[in-house]
């Protein structure tokens, strides 16, 4: 089954359908915004804890991820290389991203 | 079809309001298809370890056994600066106390010596043979010793290539530092694909880094079998900025293949003949020498994975990761064998439950130092489409070249962070 055909089948049994252009998490799936969450710890520590000079993500609330993401993509947060990252993420995968980072423990 | 069919009735069940009734059970039933599977990895690099490291954390009810020949892993990230005087050898030594204390893997050091897909059964030099449910081969890359004329694994004792961490390291930083002031450090940067794209042009680097201190009327002159190479712009503009003559590219078109050497002469041959003082030959490669042994190389002399799972499209239930596997647009480096062990592992263990892995994600980050205070980085973020592994458009990408030297000094105080981060979520 494509992606599309499993969302929408989603959707359908939901029975709920998003307004269109506002993306939320459920857009994602819980597996696959665990397989985008896990990328970031490699820089950014284990389970989002820092070791070091890269700040960690562990204990942010998912609304500072969400802002952090779209004002680095868009510049207004100057960065050296989260600008470039975060441009490889939908809004919908941000929102995921942003639930799953912040409920880690 | 059964797998469809269960993440429909997951899904079905999600929106009738009963994940919080129906949770415990079926998380509680996949932890049971774990239950009595054996996995076995081989190799303890970034690919390995983390592949070892993730399934436990996964799911603790899976046995991990890694194999791997050394007590202590030396990374290739940041063995570079070792070269430069930056760090000491234990600043990138690593070992295996805490994925066997806190992680549960059961890690052998011992050498595979044979891996039978068909009886599922690795055979190890003490004599033992292991079985698996799925094996993880994680082999890094082997040198085509036969590719340059004169160049041997005898030879690189001479003409080190210190492209694997360890001895090399050492011995290389040896002979820069017994070198005499105003001697050539010839190097040979190796065809694509290799490990670590920009590796060799950040070693120049800190090379010229402990040369402009120590020595400074030596000279650096690479011999490339490229044209082009990785954060090249980057490169050209460090180099002029922090070491303005000392450090100079022949492309393959100018003749920078290296065809020969000699280490009693110590002298290296591209189009022209070059008086070394230091050589540091890095030859072509292919991945780690028991990767082809056990039939999971294909004509180029790297591994076909699925992208998926990063099983081969060789032999069933084994897989590939890091150096040694054709992972589509994503580089041969620490970063991205990390990630791909990640989305393994995760592979790993939802096939052992019958479930959906989700959809695959990739990222690599790689930092330069150009010198101390000068980093430059590469990003990219991928995803699985038809053709494979896909770096998404319009992201990624390497520093602005116009940067100030606080940016540059912020990337170099973070390339730390960076590799503190990784290895910390490799080996920590």
């Amino acid at each position: 089954m494509s992606f599309a055909m499993r969302r929408i089948s989603f959707l359908l049994v939901a029975g709920v359908v998003a307004a269109p252009g506002l993306a939320t998490a459920a857009d994602v799936s819980p597996a696959t915004a665990a397989n985008m969450a896990r990328n970031c710890f490699g820089c950014h520590g284990p389970n989002g804890r820092s070791p070091g000079a890269i700040p960690a993500l562990n204990g942010k609330n998912a609304e500072f991820i969400v802002k952090s993401f779209k004002d680095f993509r868009s510049g207004e947060r100057p960065s050296t290389v989260m600008g470039r990252h975060a441009k490889g993420y939908t809004d919908a995968e941000v929102a995921a991203l942003a639930k799953y980072i912040s409920g880690l423990k | 079809m059964s797998q469809i069919t269960r993440r429909n009735f997951i899904k079905t069940a999600v929106a009738a309001g009963a994940a919080s009734a129906l949770g415990p059970l079926l998380s509680g039933g996949a932890r049971a298809a774990g239950k009595g599977k054996q996995v076995v990895v081989v190799g303890g690099g970034f690919g390995g370890a983390t592949c070892a490291r993730h399934i436990r954390r996964a799911d603790s009810s899976i046995a991990v056994t890694l194999i791997e020949t050394n007590k202590e892993f030396v990374t290739c990230p940041f063995s570079n600066t070792v070269l430069g005087g930056l760090h000491k050898m234990a600043d990138i030594t690593h070992n295996y106390d805490k994925l066997r204390t806190q992680h549960g893997v059961n890690v052998v050091h011992d050498t595979v010596t044979a891996i039978d897909a068909a009886s599922n059964t690795v055979k190890l030099k003490s004599g033992k043979s292991l079985k698996y449910d799925r094996l993880v081969v994680s082999p890094g890359i082997d040198f085509k010793w036969d590719a340059i004329a004169g160049y041997s694994e005898k030879a690189s004792q001479v003409m080190p290539h210190s492209w694997k961490a360890g001895p090399q390291t050492v011995l290389l930083r040896k002979q820069l530092e017994t070198m005499k002031n105003g001697g050539v450090v010839v190097m040979a940067s190796p065809p694509n694909p290799f490990r670590c794209p920009p590796g060799p042009y950040e070693r120049a680097g800190m090379i010229a880094h402990y040369l402009k201190q120590h020595k400074p009327k030596s000279k650096i002159l690479i011999l490339d079998a490229k044209d082009k190479f990785s954060k090249q712009g980057l490169f050209l503009a460090g180099w002029e900025k922090l070491y303005p003559g000392m450090i100079e590219w022949v492309p393959a078109g100018k003749g920078g293949t290296v065809v020969s050497v000699d280490t009693r002469k110590m002298v290296v041959q591209a189009l022209d003949r070059h008086k070394a003082a230091v050589a540091n030959i890095i030859p072509p490669q292919t991945a780690g020498a028991i990767a082809a042994q056990a039939g999971l190389t294909d004509a180029s002399g790297w591994c076909p994975v699925d992208p998926k799972t990063f099983e081969s499209k060789i032999h069933p239930n084994i897989h590939v990761v890091g150096d040694a596997s054709i992972a589509g647009a994503l580089p041969k480096s620490g970063y991205a064998a990390y990630s791909e062990a990640l989305m393994c592992a995760t592979a790993v263990v939802a096939l052992f439950r019958g479930e959906s892995p989700g959809d695959a994600s990739f990222v690599n980050t790689c930092y330069s130092l150009v010198g101390p205070k000068y980093g430059i980085s590469v990003a990219g973020v991928y995803k699985l489409t038809d053709a494979g592994i896909t770096e998404i458009k319009d992201a990624g990408g390497v520093s602005p070249k116009d940067a100030d030297d606080a940016f540059r000094e912020a990337e170099a105080r973070y390339a730390q962070g960076w590799y503190d981060s990784l290895t910390a979520d490799v080996w920590g």
